[in-house]
């Protein structure tokens, strides 16, 4: 379980000084699927960074099962992400110069994993072993940018609105690889959205508006992505 | 054009370069003023080896610096135009010509301006100093110190000149394709056909590594140049000391390790820029500092080490023969051998360099990760 304490978070200063987080605090069960749904702007990319130990709150504490990750110095936060954290990008970011196989490496061998073509296959890429990221379509790229977040085996996978850049029929693919994994392996996920559709497919639904949590609610029965028709 | 800052390599190299020929040509230019004289045989042989000291120190140094400064000038725009791709495109969707756009590069000359004038400035103050060492034993008449309007010509106003045309046909020539290519993302694959299935089983960083080595071959250069000029101007610079004279020494010193730092700087600066968002990538997924220097910076460490031993050979080489072959006439030489010694005192500095270098470096250029990552 990941608890988020009372936590504030501002970028620049004097004049230029924007609040990005005014005291939020919330939990996030261990095995669920958590999505924080919010506008453009309103810091849930912010809340997800501090919640991964990508950046650090102006103060607050982010528990792990009691272990407060936002006093750990550097060092200890890379070992932390390194040992706990997924983390899947809006850009995909996979390195053009390698092929499926390695950028999927690149996450297993952080978890000295040998078997990650399972994973490669889980994302249905068993095929594309060798191709190069600029072959494959936007919706192949952000699979197998997920099979690399989940091929060192994260506790957690955060995932920043992977499908912001795709289109529609994607997108909703993508979702469905990573919603059926998810509940097939039982890992906590959290992805930030700003489809209010997608949010039907969680455990749970957290609702941001301007840097404070409004809401969060349970869903009763989590809808496929096929079903919420967006 | 504030990334012109980025062309103190440049300036700095055309520097040193026209420093040493400078001070060396005008001498010798002074010198030639005594042909007439008449000399006796001893001071003749003396004569004839200060003059083709001049030679050899203006062609061998001058030369180096040209190719380097050449190389470097190439590489800044070829990295300059791939940086701001997208302006660049945009001016020419806009209608700009390839012409138009090229002509304005000519501002990359001014680095070379400013380190040859304030190398040539640099030499004059030095010049008295060092025309009383290199007579220090009074074996020539006094020689009074010329000014040479053609050393000025020379060695400021053509590189100058040459060095901003040849900015402009550069760019001119990398600016020729379609407005798309340049519009489009930096994301660029390159389909490597032909070399088969890769060894499956070579770890992530190795091949990390690899890749970077094979897709930055300029920056080989670059570090084993580092290498190179470190490790020849080091253990000549011990040897000069007792061949010729203490300044010497230090002024070779001086300019290797400035020229090794600014190359190695470069070198680094670029590799890790270039691979800005790799780097990001792997800090977030919690790969440690060492891990991703060793991933995007390893594959040079042996480049580095065989500039060393390429270095050590050069400089054996040309003191041999300046001693065997130049100085053959002149008395008082004392012999030259190998210097073991400072081979190993010059490898222990490099080890040291290099790595404290590349540590402090990696740390500085790299800056915000996160930032990388959110797009800004
Ligand atoms: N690195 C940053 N520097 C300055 N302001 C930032 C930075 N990151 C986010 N912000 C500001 O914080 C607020 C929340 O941003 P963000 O968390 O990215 O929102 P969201 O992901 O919901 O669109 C915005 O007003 C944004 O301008
Ligand atoms: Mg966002």
């Amino acid at each position: 379980m990941i608890e988020l304490e009372n936590i504030r978070k501002s970028y620049g200063s004097g004049e230029n000084r924007s609040q990005a987080l005014r005291g939020v605090s919330c939990e996030i069960c261990g095995g669920e699927f958590t999505v924080v749904l919010g506008a453009s702007g309103s810091g849930k990319s912010t809340l997800l960074n501090i919640a991964s130990g990508l950046e650090r709150p102006d103060s607050g504490c982010v528990r792990y099962d009691g272990l407060d990750i936002a006093c750990l110095s550097d060092t200890d936060m890379t070992a932390f992400r390194r040992k706990n954290v997924g983390f899947v990008f809006q850009q995909y970011y996979l390195l053009p110069n390698m092929t499926v196989d390695r950028n999927v490496r690149m996450g297993a061998e952080l978890a000295g994993k040998s078997d990650y073509r399972l994973i490669i296959d889980a994302v249905g890429l068993g095929g594309k072993l060798n191709k190069y990221p600029g072959q494959l379509s936007g919706g192949e790229q952000q699979r197998v940018s997920i099979a690399r977040a989940l091929a060192k085996m994260p506790s957690v996978l955060f995932l920043d609105e992977p499908t912001g850049a795709l289109d529609e029929e994607t997108g909703r693919q993508v979702l469905d690889y990573v919603s059926g994994i998810q509940r097939e392996w039982k890992f906590t996920m959290v992805m930030v959205t700003h489809n209010v559709n997608i949010a039907e497919m969680a455990d749970t639904i957290v609702l941001m508006n301007s840097g404070e949590i409004i809401e969060r609610r349970k869903n009763e029965r989590r809808k496929s992505a096929f079903e919420i028709g967006w | 054009m504030k990334d012109a800052a980025r062309l103190v390599g440049i300036t700095i190299i055309s520097f040193c370069a026209v420093f040493v020929c400078g001070l060396f040509t005008n001498y010798y230019m002074d010198i030639s003023g005594i042909e007439a004289v008449l000399l006796p045989g001893k001071v003749a042989a003396f004569y004839n080896a200060q003059v083709s000291t001049a030679k050899v120190v203006c062609l061998v140094s001058g030369g180096c610096l040209l190719v380097t400064a050449v190389i470097m000038l190439a590489f800044y725009i070829r990295s300059y135009i791939e940086t701001h791709k997208r302006e660049l495109g945009v001016l020419k969707a806009l209608g700009y010509s390839n012409m138009g756009i090229a002509g304005r590069f000519w501002i990359f000359g001014t680095s070379v301006f400013i380190g040859t004038g304030a190398g040539l400035a640099a030499a004059f103050i030095l010049m008295p100093e060092f025309y009383s060492i290199q007579n220090s034993d009074g074996i020539l008449p006094e020689i009074a110190i010329g000014f040479h309007p053609s050393i000025l010509i020379l060695f400021v106003i053509v590189p100058t000149a040459v060095f901003a045309a040849m900015a402009v046909i550069c760019a001119f020539l990398r600016l020729k394709r379609p407005v798309m290519s340049l519009l489009r993302g930096s994301d660029r694959y390159v389909v490597k056909k032909g070399r088969g299935i890769e060894a499956v089983d070579t770890p992530f960083i190795r091949q990390l590594g690899r890749d970077t080595l094979r897709g930055r071959k300029s920056l080989v250069f670059f570090v084993a140049f580092a290498a190179f000029s470190f490790s020849s101007t080091t253990q000549m610079s011990t040897s000069m000391n007792e061949l010729s004279s203490p300044m010497m020494g230090a002024m070779i010193l001086l300019i290797g390790v400035t020229l090794a730092c600014t190359a190695l700087y470069i070198a680094v600066w670029t590799a890790i820029d270039g691979s800005k968002r790799t780097i990001a990538v792997m800090w977030a997924m919690g790969y440690s500092r060492r891990e991703w220097g060793r991933g995007i910076l390893g594959g040079y460490r042996p480049v580095a080490y065989i500039g060393f031993v390429l270095g050590t050979i050069y400089q054996y080489g040309l003191l041999r023969t300046m001693v065997d072959i130049v100085f053959r006439d002149v008395e008082g030489i004392p012999a030259y051998n190998f210097d073991m010694q400072a081979l190993v005192v010059s490898l222990v500095c490099f080890a040291a360099v290099y790595e404290i270098f590349i540590y402090l470096c990696s740390r500085r250029i790299i800056g915000d990760p996160l930032r990388e990552i959110m797009g800004e």
